[in-house]
């Protein structure tokens, strides 16, 4: 009887470890982000413009980059991102050093084994941003999605032209990923990537993406002084950063 | 009925999945690849479709039908989604959270190929298919009939790589007349790893090679290249040259004859030596009606040689052609989790 009860009192207090442990372990991020206050918002996504070619192409079809750094992408992103998180955080302005986050590429091993790797933007936000010390920083940077049938990816903005044997489609895409990165201990609180509109239709980009015709083309126009292209490509990221900082709940009013 | 759940990246697809191309084989479940496809494979595999007269599989696809009319039948046709669910209570360490966009895939199909590898006649067997993946993960990503269960791993440029993973299911003699007399062969789990390149979008070669454990305890390697010609942006054709190599502890469980089972069959002895297992080609087509529904159909053939071809269950009561054809449509819905 003794030796029950006292296996018993032993199976209560394990039982006890056990569940204050787990629990701690399933910390759910809205645990997490009830601790943050005060937020610095980094965004590193409109540096350039991708041209490709996709389908059915030549050999040696490569891709090209415009820089469209004129277009102010990143401060708008940031003056949205604001407006959108001001309900449920402090913002504060913080001044970072925009083209180390956007020259942030994986390598050319990549996939599924790098969710064991360590995340860059997490030593970035240690070195490059000021000031430190905020509860939490929201990081904003390109993304990659897979297109078409065979292993070609898309990065970040960009344009690509899809070859098919009865008639070529254009594409436009804005592909980013918001990072929530514990200021004090620069872990990753939370990363999501922004999914693609309700207008995707029948293109199945991992992001915000839209058919377009040919007058987006760098052929007709430099990009940069494209402003048909730089209003569409704002208006996907615009509609899209509203949806994707509702999902993480980051915009959430308390 | 069994059920293999990996990790990871989000997307969940689950697919009940019925006979293979080339009779015994089916797939396990098991499919991960890269954070930007980010998919997690589960496969239920009944073990009623071990069942020999083919009912029991139409049993069990019934009720399946049922679901799938309901939810074709409750979810709108459109970009909204369906319904929404509450946030889940706990989130688990390294598992990304599932709040977001989820797509579910809920489709039937039918697969009519041989009984058994080797077989001369062949069955038709349901397919129902069911997945759940997270929205913009690539759905469009190739994909071969024959080709294994795999984990794309590694990723250098435009070549990829993991491990991979088959079923080929137990064939017992008491299923088939023309198998009377001959041993049971148990079910043969084969594993090991995928190389695959896309030096352009519409060429992919892909190499496989495995260990067989439990039924056969042989190394098998297939070959396989696909020319994938989209016609239009929603229609695809793909197709190409397949080779398989199996080494004799490979083949010899499914193709040799001992002096026993020559005495009931009524087969000659035949000791069945590895090499090249078979060639073929196969060919897929897809077409996309809207965002929503899919429709997709392949067909694969298959010349088996060298000693598989020349076993006396395949010359005297089989063949060495071996052909499937397979259809099925599909149709999706988006979800949301808070």
């Amino acid at each position: 009887m003794l030796y029950r009860s006292r296996f018993l009192s032993f199976a209560i207090a394990l039982l006890l470890a056990v569940g204050s442990s787990g629990c701690a372990m399933l910390e759910t991020r809205q645990t997490k982000l009830q601790a943050v206050k005060t937020v610095g918002i980094i965004s590193a996504v409109g540096d350039e413009f991708t041209f490709e070619k996709g389908g059915l192409t030549g050999l040696n079809e490569r891709s090209q980059s415009f820089p469209v750094g004129s277009w102010g992408l990143d401060d708008m992103i940031v003056q949205r991102a604001t407006l959108a998180l001001n309900g449920r955080f402090q913002v504060q302005p913080v001044t970072y050093n925009r083209s180390a986050f956007a020259a942030v590429e994986k390598g050319p091993i990549e996939a599924s084994v790098n969710f064991i790797r360590k995340d860059p933007f997490k030593n970035l936000v240690q070195s490059e941003v000021s000031p430190q010390g905020l509860d939490a920083y929201i990081v904003i940077s390109k993304a990659k999605s897979k297109f078409g049938n065979g292993g070609r990816k898309l990065y970040g903005m960009g344009f690509i032209t899809y070859g098919t044997v009865l008639a070529s489609y254009h594409h436009i895409h804005a592909l980013y990923e918001v990072r929530v990165i514990n200021g004090k201990t620069f872990d990753m609180i939370e990363k999501r990537v922004a999914q693609p509109l309700d207008n995707a239709g029948a293109v199945r980009l991992a992001g915000p993406s839209r058919l377009v015709d040919e007058s987006f083309s760098p052929g007709v126009v430099d990009p940069a002084r494209n402003d048909k292209l730089q209003a569409a490509i704002t208006d996907l990221v615009a509609r899209s950063l509203s949806s994707t900082l509702n999902d993480m709940h980051l915009a959430e009013v308390r | 009925m069994s059920i293999k759940f990996t990790r990871t990246g989000v997307p969940i697809q689950m697919m009940f999945k019925s006979r293979v191309v080339g009779s015994n084989e089916v797939r396990p479940g098991l499919e991960l690849l890269t954070k930007y496809t980010d998919m997690v494979r589960l496969d239920v595999w009944p073990a009623l479709l071990n069942e020999p007269d083919g009912y029991s599989r139409l049993r069990l696809g019934t009720p399946l039908l049922v679901l799938v009319a309901s939810i074709l039948l409750c979810a709108p046709a459109m970009a909204q989604p369906a319904f929404t669910l509450p946030a889940p209570p706990f989130e688990l360490p390294f598992v990304p959270p599932a709040s977001g966009t989820w797509n579910v895939m809920v489709g039937v199909g039918g697969e009519y190929a041989p009984k058994f590898e080797g077989s001369k006649s062949s069955i038709l067997s349901p397919v129902p298919i069911i997945s759940i993946r997270r929205v913009g993960s690539s759905t469009d990503q190739f994909r071969g009939s024959r080709d294994s269960s795999s984990i794309a791993l590694l990723e250098f440029g435009d070549l990829r790589a993991g491990p991979a993973a088959k079923i080929i299911r137990a064939r017992k003699a008491s299923d088939y007349s023309e198998l009377r007399g001959l041993g049971d062969v148990k079910t043969a789990f084969e594993l090991g790893g995928f190389v695959e390149y896309f030096p352009v979008d519409w060429f992919r070669a892909r190499a496989e090679l495995r260990q067989g454990i439990g039924g056969h305890q042989g190394a098998v390697a297939d070959l396989y290249a696909d020319f994938i010609v989209p016609v239009m942006q929603r229609f695809v054709i793909s197709g190409g040259p397949r080779f398989s190599w199996e080494s004799t502890k490979a083949t010899s469980p499914y193709f040799s004859v001992d002096a026993v089972q020559a005495m009931s069959s009524g087969l000659p002895a035949f000791s069945a030596k590895g090499g090249a297992h078979s060639v073929g080609v196969g060919a897929q087509v897809s077409y996309r009606v809207d965002p929503k529904w899919e429709v997709r159909g392949y067909v694969e053939y298959q010349r088996l040689l060298g000693d598989a071809a020349a076993s006396p269950l395949v010359a005297l009561r089989g063949s060495p052609n071996q052909t499937t054809f397979g259809v099925g449509a599909s149709y999706s819905f988006d979800f949301r989790i808070r």
